[in-house]
């Protein structure tokens, strides 16, 4: 039977975010200020290429990634809670699976904001299968919410969280970001691209390989110590 | 590590030998090798950038393997193994990306351009300059050396596919170890090879001093907490 746990940190942790809001607020509000600041790049009359817009749709995403995990993580230590969760009667893996669950929810949240937010700004209306769309963005937001949750433990503690957390994860995610730009691009009606599906491989193999090492390497980064 | 171990003992000896290897290798480049046609004069960059670019991937290998270890046996010399070879290949990394550039300027009129390799020796010295900055900004020792160490491990592991996305993205680079030879002439390959073999042996002997210098430092720092 499938234990699920986690469950419960994760219903707690949305409970938390939700009840005053300002877990969810914060990404939102950022992505949708690096979205509206793009816009101004562009020249009056010129359109925004679909690759550009593929690229802001996810610099806006990996900065609401940063902070969601920061929030997650800093709960537990703001209530000095944290040894709690390392005493409960269940494996360390399963914070890090709840972590990364409740990160992958508030991100499709702040996601669902900043898709109008790509086509108001960045007049992005040729959309094409949204289906395959969706399929995409989670694909990516796997990845994303992978490293997010591993690492996310790492800055617990330290005064420049933030920009300690964005210097350690933003080079690994290259890769997955090219991915999702060039898929993104493809579906927001940019040109065809014949390597669609080996960029759907590479995002795959990041989530996959990611997912393994987190669920070995996780508890050396949340023991205490 | 004590004062006898057969590492402290060889650095002096892997510094002479480093020394030799790149005053002979300075032979091969200037007299030995043959002027490039296209290039000329600019072409014997190559033989600084290759080594570079080839020894800091290593020593990105060595923090992989040392971090791993480390998360193991949690022997701080693994630590500190991890630490010196990350400098070593940061520094080398960014002198590859130099040389690199520099050629680029020369080869293909452009400072940059998105090529796999350089792209993916970008990335590298990225995520280990965001790899020593983790280090630093944490005060926990034991803390610092288990994040490290994940850190290192994760590091690696992304090396794969960032070439993939980089060279899917596109790429002008030459194939210098292609499967016909890369285009290179044999006495060229040589001095390429001699270049390698020198600066090898001295970031043996850079890194083995480095690990010196940072056991000494845990030492000192031992003796004012007890």
């Amino acid at each position: 039977m499938l234990n699920i746990r986690f469950l419960c940190l994760t219903v707690k942790d949305l409970k938390l975010i939700f009840s005053d809001g300002s877990g969810i607020i914060q990404p939102v509000l950022l992505g949708l200020i690096l979205v509206f600041v793009f816009s101004l790049s562009t020249p009056i009359g010129e359109e925004v290429t679909a690759q550009a817009a593929a690229s802001i749709f996810w610099l806006a995403t990996s900065f609401a990634l940063i902070l969601v995990f920061n929030t997650l993580y800093s709960m537990e230590e703001t209530n000095q809670a944290r040894t709690g969760l390392l005493l409960s009667p269940m494996p360390l893996q399963h914070v890090w699976v709840s972590k990364a669950l409740t990160g992958m929810l508030l991100l499709l949240l702040a996601q669902l904001f900043f898709f109008p937010a790509i086509i108001v700004f960045l007049g992005q209306e040729n959309m094409a299968g949204w289906w395959t769309l969706l399929g995409v963005i989670l694909l990516v937001d796997w990845g994303l919410v992978a490293v997010g949750s591993l690492l996310g433990a790492v800055s617990q503690g330290h005064a420049a969280r933030d920009s300690l957390l964005s210097v350690v994860i933003f080079p690994l995610l290259i890769p997955l970001l090219l991915a999702g730009i060039r898929m993104g691009a493809h579906l927001l009606g940019g040109a065809d691209d014949e390597n669609l599906g080996a960029w759907g491989g590479i995002a795959f193999s990041f989530g996959a390989v990611f997912t393994g090492a987190a669920i070995v390497l996780f508890p050396f980064i949340y023991n205490e110590y | 590590m004590s004062d006898n171990s057969i590492m402290v003992r060889s650095i002096p000896a892997l510094a002479v030998m480093g020394a030799a290897g790149l005053i002979i290798a300075q032979y091969f480049i200037w007299i030995y090798a043959p002027v490039e046609a296209t290039m000329g004069i600019m072409q014997k960059i190559f033989y600084f950038h290759l080594p570079m670019a080839w020894w800091g991937l290593i020593c990105f290998f060595v923090v992989f393997c040392a971090s791993l270890v480390f998360l193991i046996s949690k022997n701080p010399f693994m630590d500190r193994l991890s630490q010196a070879a990350a400098e070593m290949g940061l520094l080398y990394s960014a002198l590859a990306l130099a040389t690199g550039s520099l050629w680029a300027r020369a080869a293909w009129n452009t400072w940059w351009t998105w090529d796999p390799r350089l792209s993916t020796t970008l990335v590298m010295w990225f995520i280990y300059a965001g790899y020593l900055a983790l280090r630093q900004s944490i005060d926990n020792p034991q803390k610092m050396r288990a994040v490290s160490a994940v850190l290192g491990v994760v590091a690696f592991l992304n090396v794969p596919l960032v070439f993939l996305s980089a060279r899917m993205w596109r790429s002008i680079h030459p194939a210098v170890f292609g499967s016909k030879g890369g285009g290179l002439e044999p006495e060229m390959m040589t001095t390429v090879l001699v270049c390698i073999v020198a600066w090898g042996i001295l970031t043996s002997g850079i890194l083995f001093y480095r690990l010196r210098q940072l056991d000494i430092k845990d030492r000192v720092k031992n003796l004012f907490i007890f």
